[in-house]
């Protein structure tokens, strides 16, 4: 077999085994665009026979969507700040030592970043509620948020900070900076590509956030899409196009960054994730 | 005054300020619940006494409790189950991809940068999907089983105490796989070619190169990916919230889901926050196997 036709049949068999894997996706396409009685046809059709494209019309005014995903935004907005605030200093002084204390930094880092958000919930909760932080629910979850996300993005950026070259601080020091002013003036732009593709994972992850929102906001107007999802699902619903229909508007921004940016945030993942 | 200012724009300050900052916030914010968690373990917490931090005082009553409970081992078992099913799903199904995308062909990076578009989604969105696919009646996944003549009747995957679990399981195995194998091609793409040269000079088979060098190269990524594997399952939520609830009668109710569930829906936070130690307990216990199979690697 030559060079040519092996390469295409490679391709076309790992577009066949994407094609399978990426099917759930699919199906929420196609099931957002059937009609209530389509959607239960036996044999499904894979394919809408006429596309309903009032759904998503439907599903916005009713469900109150535009509420829902402005809460999400604000919540993924400003646990993002906070974190590139709080974890870009932290991440470049772990990437410039290796000593004793940057060991013992990394490893508490990491213990941060694996305790699961479903057990910390309780102490949190009570602990915030003691506080009076659940007066101001949103404000809750993005303290709660940050304190859970940071970890990820310190490790991240630190894999960023760390392919900076210490020589160019150095050269800026010699010239005079301070380094306060070498850190902002040569080592931050340098890596703010680094920073910017894990600012992005990390809105991503926050724009998704379920536990602390679902336990710490009871007032619907300040719910983030991902309650609102889970309150459309009840126990026997069969409004599947219309669930569909959200999970497609809620969704397809998040996908349409990540299609954009995927090289980037597959390398950026990786660097990252096993170091 | 200006000695300190001067240190913590252009001194050791500098570094201080940077990382005591940030670690402030999360031993705030991470370290004290984790300590007020064991506290509360011991103590009596409902609603009335939610307020204060002087609480009527148990002993281990809460922990003798749980496990006098009838449902807390078939929670523990199914726990076990999720974990281990969750990551020999992912991980399988996850290196076998990893293994054919090594093969090198034009758009092999790209398309498997496609699979981890099931990372970044929203857990409830695919808990969404996989609850609709999943449906008992009109469910795609029994239609095309049924098609395969895989089976004969539809499975209600949901709502049938055997499969609930499973259920919960299969939709972790496909939001897990990518980015296990996102990790495992890293690691393979680490193996030095020269090796497979040199073996497959003297004869070696693809089998057996794939049994005396990958395998053993890849001992300490592996290590490292299983214990992610462990950490992420016991992070799961969503899916649980979006799929079965933990139903139906608990049978896929897992800790970490039963921790959330006694805490706020039946109000006890104190018993709540004692399954919670325990589980915390196996989460670092994981992260440290993670650590030591990372430092071996070289780092930076």
């Amino acid at each position: 077999m030559s060079e040519n036709a092996r390469n295409r049949l490679l391709l076309a068999l790992s577009i066949v085994m994407a094609a399978i894997y990426l099917f759930p996706l699919y199906w929420m396409y196609v099931t957002a665009l059937k009609s209530g009685s389509e959607m239960f046809a036996t044999p499904p059709s894979f394919w809408p026979s006429s596309a309903q494209w009032s759904t998503f019309a439907y599903v916005w005014e009713s469900r109150n969507m535009g509420r829902y995903l402005w809460n999400s935004t604000v919540i993924a907005f400003g646990a993002v700040a906070l974190i590139a605030m709080l974890g870009t200093g932290c991440a470049y002084v772990l990437a410039r030592y290796r000593n004793i204390w940057v060991d013992i930094g990394l490893f508490l880092i990491l213990m941060f970043q694996v305790l699961p958000a479903s057990l910390m919930i309780t102490p949190i909760f009570v602990g915030f509620s003691q506080l009076g932080l659940l007066e101001y629910p949103r404000l809750a979850v993005i303290l709660a948020i940050t304190a859970k996300s940071m970890p990820f993005f310190v490790v991240l950026v630190r894999a960023t900070f760390m392919a900076v070259p210490m020589e160019l601080e150095e050269a800026a020091l010699v010239d005079g900076n301070s380094r306060i002013g070498a850190f902002l003036n040569i080592v931050l732009p340098l890596a703010r590509n680094g920073i910017l593709v894990s600012a992005i994972l990390i809105f991503m992850q926050a724009f998704g956030e379920f536990v602390y929102s679902k336990s710490m906001i009871q007032d619907i107007q300040l719910q983030p899409a991902s309650v609102g999802l889970n309150s459309f699902m009840g126990p026997n619903t069969s409004e599947w196009n219309n669930i569909m229909a959200y999970a497609t508007m809620y969704v397809t921004p998040i996908l349409a960054i990540f299609v954009l940016l995927q090289r980037r945030i597959v390398s950026g993942l990786t660097s990252g994730a096993l170091k | 005054m200006k000695r300190v200012f001067s240190s913590i724009t252009d001194g050791r300050g500098f570094d201080l300020v940077l990382v005591g900052v940030p670690f402030t916030f999360l031993l705030a914010l991470s370290g004290l619940p984790l300590l007020y968690n064991i506290l509360m373990s011991f103590q009596e917490v409902d609603m009335f006494s939610l307020g204060s931090v002087i609480r009527p005082f148990v002993g281990f009553r809460n922990y003798l409790d749980l496990f006098t409970q009838p449902e807390t081992v078939s929670i523990l078992k199914n726990t076990i189950v999720f974990v281990v099913g969750s990551i020999t799903g992912q991980f399988l199904v996850g290196f076998a991809l990893a293994l054919f995308f090594w093969i090198n062909f034009p758009g092999a990076s790209w398309l498997r940068g496609l699979f981890l578009v099931s990372w970044v989604m929203p857990g409830l969105v695919v808990g969404a999907i996989w609850n609709w696919i999943l449906s008992g009646d009109f469910g795609v996944l029994n239609f095309l089983l049924q098609q395969t003549g895989l089976m004969s009747s539809n499975i209600f995957w949901r709502s049938d105490p055997n499969f609930s679990l499973w259920a919960v399981i299969l939709a972790n195995i496909w939001l897990g796989t990518s980015f296990n194998m996102i990790l495992l091609a890293t690691g393979l793409s680490a193996i030095p070619a020269d090796l497979y040269e040199a073996a497959e000079m003297d004869g070696a088979n693809a089998w057996q190169r794939f049994w005396t060098i990958t395998l053993p190269m890849m001992r300490s990524t592996i290590g490292a990916i299983i214990a992610l594997g462990l950490i992420f399952t016991l992070q799961q939520f969503d899916l649980f919230a979006a799929i079965t609830d933990g139903g139906p009668n608990n049978s896929s109710n897992v800790a970490q889901y039963w921790a959330w569930d006694l805490s706020f829906r039946q109000y006890d936070f104190g018993k709540g926050a004692t399954i919670s130690v325990i589980m915390t307990v196996f989460v670092m216990f994981a992260a440290t196997v993670y650590v030591r199979s990372t430092r071996h690697e070289v780092r930076g």
